[in-house]
Parts: C-alpha cells; sequence; structure tokens
C-alpha cells in the first residue's frame, strides 16, 4: 500500500468516527438533549468529512458535506433552530453522507443523483433555491480568497502583537490560592470558590498536583491541590478577595495585578466539566505557567511543608485525552501471541509438573508468576480490543422513534451502562440481534396507546436497554413494559406448526421459550418490521455463534425482558478439560452448571439406554457423551463414572456421563471451520499443554444431537422435559 | 534566506490523515523538522518547550480551535513571536478576517499544493532555498 493509500484509509476511518460522532449527536438534539456543544461537534464532524475529501478529491461527498455543514452552521449561528423537523431532515443526510462514503470508500461510482432528495431538503432550511449553495463548495479550490485584503506578515517584521490587546477596560490579576490540608474538614469547598472567581471574568487556572500523593494514600478529606492563573476581570481587587473571605486563614491566596496578554478562550473549561486530569498531563500543564509568573506571585512552598493543596477537581485546564491509533490488525496479532503464549505457558506447566519434586518445586514458584503475568498480559490485550457497547446501543434511539412513528405507538427507551465495555468482535456481531429484539417488542410487544390506556398503564411504553459486567460476562438486558407474551398464543402456534406434540404438558417458562424454535413467528400478519424469516431463532443462532447465551422472562401483561449474556472475549475461553473413551476434549466452562459423581440409586434407567438422573428432588435426562459423539464405547456400567449438568442457554439442563475430569484451563479457541467447514457438536479446537490438539464442544448443538439420536425423547429439547415429567408422576 | 530543511515546523490537526498528507507536503518542499500536534491544547504544549519556526494549523478542532491557538499562542511569553499560518476552508472569508485580527501571519485553504503551501510559507518567513 503507498503511502497516500494508507492515508486514505486513515482519511475513511476518521469518517466512520466522525459519521459515528454526527448520529449520536442528532440523535441528543431530537430528543431534546442537545446544547451548542453538540451542534458544535456535529458542524466538525462534518466539516473534517468536507475537509479530507477536499484533500483526497472526493468531489461528491464534498458537494454533499458542503450543503450538510452550511445547514449545521446555520444552526450554530442561530440562523436555525434545533428543533425536530430540522433535525428530521439532517438524520437522512447522514445517512446518505454515510453511503457516499461508503460507496467512495469501496471505490465504486457514485450513481448520479443519488442523495439530491436529501440534500435538496437541506436546501430548502436554507431557504436556497437547488444548487445555490454547493456553487461555492464544489467550485475549483481557490487558494486565495478574492478581494481579501489579507496582506501576509513576514515574521521578521513582527512586532510585538501584544500591544493591539491595548484596553477593553478589564486588568489581568495573578492568582495563587492554595487550601491549607485541613480546609475541606472545615466544610469549605475550593470549587465553589473557583466557581464564583470564573463569574467574574475570564479564568485560566491550572491546577498544582505535585502535592498529591499515590491514589492509595490519599486522605479523602485532605486538600491536595493549589491553584495558579490569571483572571481577566472589570472587576475590583476587593470583588476578587470578598469571593475568599471565609477562607482567609485557611489557604495561601495571592491576588496581584499581572502583566496582561490575552487569554486563550478555549481553555477555560466550565469548572464543573472538567473531568479529573491525568496527573502527568496537569503536570506538564504547570510547567509553562512557570516562567511567566509575575514577580509578584508568593513563592512556591517548599517540599517540605505538604500544606498547600485542595479538593475534587482542578479547574482550568482540561486534558487532552492521550490516546493513540493503532490498526486492529495489529491488536489481534498480539491477541494470537498472547494465545499462543498461553499455550506454550502450559506446555512448561505440564513439564514441571512431571519432573521430580525437588527440581519442580522452584521451578513451580517462578511458573506461577509467569502465569499470573500472562493472565495480567492477556487482560491487557484484552482491554485494548474493547470498545464501550454505546457503540452499538446509540443505533437505537433512532430506530425507536422510527418504529414508533410507523406503528402509531409511544415509546420511551432508556439506556444504561454504555460505557460496559466488550471486545470489539463481539460488538461487531451484536448490532443485528439487538435491532431485531427492539424491532419485536415495538412491533408485538408494547400496546398501542389505547389499549395500554385501557390496561391502567402509562400511555408511553418504555424499554429499557442495559449493559453490565456479571460473573465474568456481559449482561444485556432488553425489558418492555409491554403485553408480554401470551402463552395460549403461542402454544397454539407451535401445536399448529408441529413444534410440539399436541399432548405436551409444558409449564409457561417452556411455552414462552418456543419463541425461540426455528420456524416459529406468532405475529398474525407480517408486518414490514418485523418481517417474516429472521425470527428469535436466528437472534439466538446470531447470539450463541458468539458464545453468549438468550434467555426470556415474560409477565402476562407486564411486559418482557430479554437477557443476553455475552463472553468477554472470543478468542481465549475458559474451558474444563474432560476424557470420554480415551479421547481428550474441551467443555466451555460458561455451560457448565455443576459435575458430580452421583450415587447408583439416583440414576433411573429408560428404555433406549437413557437414563434420568435424580438430582435434589429433579429428573435431568442423561446421556453418554460417548454415545453422542459416536465413539463406539461399551456402556460404561462402573461406579465411577462422572456427570457434568449442563445447561445449553435455554434453560434446558441435562447431564453428560464423561469418563474422567482433568481440571480447568485456558484455551485458546482456534477455529476449524476454515479447514473443515462447521462440524456439528464442535466449536472448535486448542492446543494443551502436552502438544495435543482437542475439540472444544458445542453444548447445545450436543443437546441437538443427543436429541436427535433417540425417537424416546421426543420432539426437541422440551419433549426431553416432558418425559422427565412423566417419570415424576 | 532560510533553509527549508532548517524549518522546525508544528502541524496542527484533529485528523491524522488532513495532518499526515500537510507532513508530506512539506517533506515536498524540503521541510525535515515537522512536529504535530491533534489540537490547539497539544500544540500549546509543543510550542511552549520546543523552538518553532511555524505553526501550521487547522480551524476546525475539538478542545481549542485554530484561534483559540492562535490566542494563546499571541499570548505566550516565550511562544508569541512564532509565525503562524491559519488552515482555513473553503469559503471560509470571515474566518480570515479573525485570523488576521488575532495575529495571524497568513492563511492557506484547503486543499493545497505543495507549491501553493511553500509561497505562503515564503510570504512569511522569506524565500526558501
Amino acid at each position: 500500500m503507498s503511502g497516500f493509500d494508507q492515508l486514505k484509509q486513515t482519511f475513511f476511518e476518521e469518517c466512520s468516527e466522525a459519521l459515528q460522532q454526527i448520529e449520536s449527536g442528532l440523535t441528543d438534539l431530537r430528543e431534546g438533549h442537545g446544547s451548542d456543544d453538540t451542534i458544535n461537534a456535529v458542524f466538525r464532524s462534518v466539516h473534517s468529512v468536507k475537509g479530507g475529501a477536499g484533500i483526497f478529491g472526493f468531489e461528491d461527498l464534498i458537494g454533499f458535506a458542503h450543503v450538510f455543514e452550511t445547514v449545521l452552521d446555520a444552526m450554530r449561528g442561530g440562523k436555525l433552530g434545533a428543533t425536530p423537523d430540522i433535525v428530521d431532515v439532517l438524520l437522512p443526510a447522514n445517512d446518505v453522507l454515510t453511503d457516499l462514503i461508503g460507496m467512495t470508500r469501496a471505490g465504486e461510482p457514485i450513481p448520479p443523483g443519488h442523495g439530491s432528495e436529501s440534500r435538496a431538503a437541506l436546501e430548502r432550511l436554507l431557504g436556497q433555491d437547488a444548487g445555490g449553495v454547493g456553487s461555492d463548495g464544489e467550485g475549483p479550490a481557490a487558494a486565495d480568497f478574492e478581494g481579501l485584503d489579507f496582506m501576509p506578515i513576514r515574521a521578521d517584521a513582527f512586532d510585538d502583537p501584544l500591544a493591539q490587546d491595548a484596553s477593553d477596560g478589564r486588568q489581568t490579576y495573578a492568582i495563587v490560592f492554595r487550601p491549607n490540608a485541613d480546609m475541606l474538614r472545615r466544610a469549605n469547598e475550593p470549587l465553589y470558590l473557583l466557581r464564583e472567581l470564573r463569574k467574574l471574568g475570564d479564568l485560566d487556572l491550572t491546577a498544582e498536583t505535585d502535592q498529591l500523593p499515590a491514589l492509595a494514600e490519599i486522605e479523602p478529606d485532605r486538600a491536595y491541590l493549589g491553584w495558579t492563573g490569571k483572571l481577566k476581570t472589570t472587576a475590583q481587587r476587593a470583588q476578587i478577595e470578598e469571593i475568599f473571605e471565609f477562607v482567609a486563614g485557611e489557604c495561601e491566596l495571592s491576588i496581584a495585578p499581572a502583566e496582561t496578554y490575552p487569554l486563550p478562550e478555549a481553555v477555560v473549561a466550565p469548572a464543573s466539566a472538567a473531568p479529573i486530569p491525568d496527573v502527568t498531563v496537569s503536570i506538564t500543564a504547570t510547567a509553562p505557567l512557570a516562567e511567566h509568573e509575575a514577580p509578584s506571585l508568593v513563592p512556591r512552598l517548599a517540599p517540605e511543608n505538604p500544606e498547600p493543596a485542595a479538593a475534587a477537581r482542578p479547574t482550568a485546564v482540561k486534558p487532552a485525552a492521550t490516546t493513540m491509533r493503532v490498526e486492529v490488525e495489529k491488536i489481534d496479532r498480539v491477541v494470537n501471541m498472547v494465545g499462543e503464549l498461553v499455550i506454550s505457558q502450559a506446555m512448561l506447566g505440564q513439564i514441571v509438573h512431571n519432573l521430580p519434586e525437588d527440581v519442580s518445586s522452584r521451578l513451580a514458584q517462578v511458573l506461577d508468576e509467569v502465569i499470573l503475568h500472562t493472565r495480567e498480559l492477556k487482560d491487557s490485550v484484552m482491554s485494548m480490543r474493547a470498545q464501550a457497547i454505546g457503540a452499538v446501543f446509540q443505533r437505537m434511539p433512532r430506530l425507536v422513534r422510527e418504529l414508533a412513528a410507523k406503528t402509531g405507538k409511544k415509546v420511551h427507551l432508556e439506556m444504561h451502562g454504555e460505557t460496559t465495555e466488550v471486545d470489539r468482535s463481539i460488538i461487531e456481531r451484536l448490532g443485528d440481534p439487538l435491532t431485531h429484539i427492539i424491532r419485536n417488542s415495538i412491533d408485538h410487544g408494547i400496546e398501542a396507546p389505547g389499549q395500554r390506556a385501557a390496561a391502567g398503564k402509562p400511555e408511553e411504553g418504555t424499554i429499557r436497554l442495559s449493559a453490565e459486567h456479571r460473573g465474568g460476562r456481559i449482561v444485556v438486558e432488553v425489558r418492555d413494559d409491554g403485553g408480554g407474551i401470551d402463552p395460549e398464543r403461542v402454544l397454539r402456534k407451535a401445536r399448529e406448526r408441529g413444534l410440539v406434540s399436541a399432548d405436551a404438558n409444558l409449564s409457561e417458562d417452556e411455552i414462552n421459550n418456543l419463541i425461540f424454535l426455528p420456524g416459529f413467528s406468532t405475529a398474525e400478519t407480517v408486518s414490514d418490521i418485523s418481517g417474516r424469516g429472521v425470527g428469535m431463532d436466528v437472534v439466538r443462532r446470531n447470539i450463541q455463534d458468539v458464545g453468549g447465551r438468550i434467555s426470556l422472562k415474560s409477565e402476562r401483561g407486564r411486559g418482557m425482558t430479554l437477557t443476553l449474556a455475552l463472553p468477554l472475549t472470543l478468542a481465549v475461553m475458559d474451558g474444563m478439560v474432560i476424557k470420554v473413551g480415551g479421547e481428550t476434549y474441551v467443555l466451555p466452562m460458561s455451560a457448565i452448571v455443576e459435575c458430580l459423581r452421583p450415587a447408583r440409586a439416583d440414576i433411573h434407567n429408560l428404555m433406549g439406554g437413557r437414563g434420568m438422573l435424580r438430582l435434589r428432588g429433579n429428573l435431568v435426562p442423561l446421556v453418554h457423551l460417548g454415545d453422542i459423539l459416536d465413539l463406539g464405547l461399551a456402556a460404561d456400567e462402573s461406579d465411577e463414572r462422572v456427570v457434568i449438568i449442563t445447561d445449553a442457554g435455554d434453560g434446558a439442563r441435562f447431564g453428560m456421563i464423561v469418563d474422567e475430569l482433568c481440571g480447568h484451563q485456558q484455551v485458546v479457541v482456534k477455529s476449524m471451520e476454515e479447514s473443515y467447514g462447521a462440524v456439528p457438536g464442535v466449536a472448535g479446537a486448542t492446543i494443551l499443554g502436552n502438544g495435543r490438539v482437542a475439540l472444544i464442544l458445542d453444548v447445545e448443538k450436543l443437546s441437538d444431537l443427543a436429541i436427535s439420536q433417540t425417537a424416546a425423547f421426543g420432539a426437541g429439547r422440551l419433549g426431553v422435559e416432558a418425559v422427565a415429567a412423566t417419570v415424576m408422576s | 534566506m532560510p533553509i527549508a530543511a532548517g524549518l522546525k515546523v508544528l502541524v496542527v490537526d484533529d485528523q491524522n490523515s488532513v495532518r499526515q498528507m500537510t507532513r508530506m507536503t512539506l517533506e515536498q518542499i524540503g521541510v525535515r523538522h515537522i512536529h504535530e500536534a491533534e489540537n490547539g491544547v497539544r500544540a500549546m504544549d509543543t510550542a511552549s518547550v520546543q523552538p518553532l519556526d511555524l505553526i501550521i494549523s487547522d480551524y476546525n478542532m475539538p478542545e481549542m480551535d485554530g484561534l483559540g491557538l492562535l490566542r494563546a499562542v499571541r499570548g505566550h511569553p516565550s511562544a508569541r513571536r512564532i509565525p503562524f499560518i491559519l488552515v482555513t476552508g473553503r469559503g471560509d472569508r470571515e474566518l480570515v478576517v479573525k485570523a488576521a485580527q488575532a495575529g495571524a501571519n497568513n492563511y492557506v485553504v484547503k486543499p493545497f499544493t505543495a507549491d501553493i503551501l511553500r509561497s505562503k510559507i515564503e510570504q512569511v518567513v522569506g524565500k526558501l532555498s
């Protein structure tokens, strides 16, 4: 790839970020939580797209972005309001921009007139006839503005430009404010004082963080920070001093007239909004200030007096986030190497284990450390690949709005936990299932306003979308307060379609879970929202493909909750190494509920050689793993067998009989699909510590296999439960 | 007569692609010492510790925009004499006027060729050799 092509690539990556920002900004504006900053950020993003497109000569992109930008500029300038009507024109414009960028990136020709409708709508907003705006943006780039009276200034002819800041009647004061260590304990909050100070004029403060100890040593009620900087104000000195009146004896304070210079506007961030800065950043920010401290300033405190400083948040300097752009492939390479490292380390462990004890003990100690570090290394690499789930969530408000408008329902979307971090590979595959679930909720779940009112519910339905870390997994929940599932209708449908036998006796939960079966769709009429074909079975398949589980809770008339439990990453997983008939396999820990060695009396044999296990009063179907995998083993009648109770993901449990448990291990998942295609029951392969390859089993598909192998187990997994119910009675 | 290879230039733009493009253009002119910053705040950090002969800054940036940077530079005791060229988009005449008032030495309209940038720089620092 040439340098230029690489730059283009970088530009398109920046475009993707810009598009996301535009979308989320517009969404905020649409929902009325936008501010001037939001409009500015959206404007900046569109402007960046236009600027980059100009450099690379993407004329179609420039033309459209220019009109888009002009509208946003009018909003910035207050000539257009950020009303829903206007935002409704901007959202489709962003779609067109997305298309144009996509086509440009793919090198496809842009069909003539593409997006002309959206463009015309934008131009109507500006009250200009078509083409009126574009001419400026699409004209050839001019190196200079004609007729503009700008005289380039030679650097050597450079007079002191500060002279021009002669006077606007404002005086600049150098301010030093260092609270004593116990100021907070006397219920004084420096932040409030700084806010007051800011009201007087342009305030430019730098926090002194040099007294700040390590995090572990921080006493929450002790003041550590101090501030120095300038205030440009028309206020009198007495007015400034008045602010500090109540803390006069509790801080080091100096207010003195300083040499004047214009303040950089953007540096003054609102005190309340300034995040706690990275300590390094603040320290570098302090350095330049020291150079121009006015001589009248009180000298800095000697280090042996650790008293200056104060509370919560430094005010003035908003630190730039220290980030760095790295190609995903590079990180993936590191992830792969970490995977290999995990394998080598497991091999090493094996060797150490086999050594005579006197040699191995010291080695084992070191190995423990290596294991610890590998794990940390793995976690940090994974966190690099992690992205906030908000990237997926932010598409949803718009979806909800559009669907609500289409169906004539009132729906409010609540989102929680957008900052929860998930591996990128999972984020990429989460969008479709989530979209589908939300479509379903609005289409089938939330009732029409009239119906809701009649049921005594608020007319506006609520969908709550949330994400959180729970027990080593990411749990995403979609909850609605709609009508929930109507079990009778579902059961009727399932019988009509032959998904369950007519006499199957199913619990309500089991009936609800029928919606996950392939070929099930309750919508009596196919709407253009939920559509036909993509049913909940596909949603479940999508979630399972990333190693997740989906479960459902429905309360009739009250709504339903779909819970997606997703793994943190796809590359490395926690596995249980087991042996059957001399072969070694790995089962994902996430699918294992418990392992036990049952007493003979608890196992009931049924026809077809299958059995049921009585487990704490419940019956659980039992299968021989060797049978499912067709290993051709003789039935094992010994008492030595181990049963692993697994949960295939839909709450249906079954026991798997294996020969031996070898232990819990982190394994690196290697896909086999490329070489062998999809093998039923096998999720992938891994290399164990002894260098041997072991297959990773797919519990869900194993249970399907087990069912299809035995007619006695009835129709579907639910049939298995039905047999259980019969045995129980 | 300043030598292009001896010029120390700071390029400020929040878009990496544009920054790299400007860098490539500067390299064509013969500039060898090129610093980069992604916004005004970062640029100020560099400008206050690094001897610079020229700042070429975009206008539209988060944190602190080009005009903010220009004002900050002009207000900084050690950096205030650094020549400043503001990069503007097409059709942004008002901005150029503001930049002139705030003490910009010159402006250049995006996209620009190496020849244009060279002449814009020469108008500020003198003919390059």
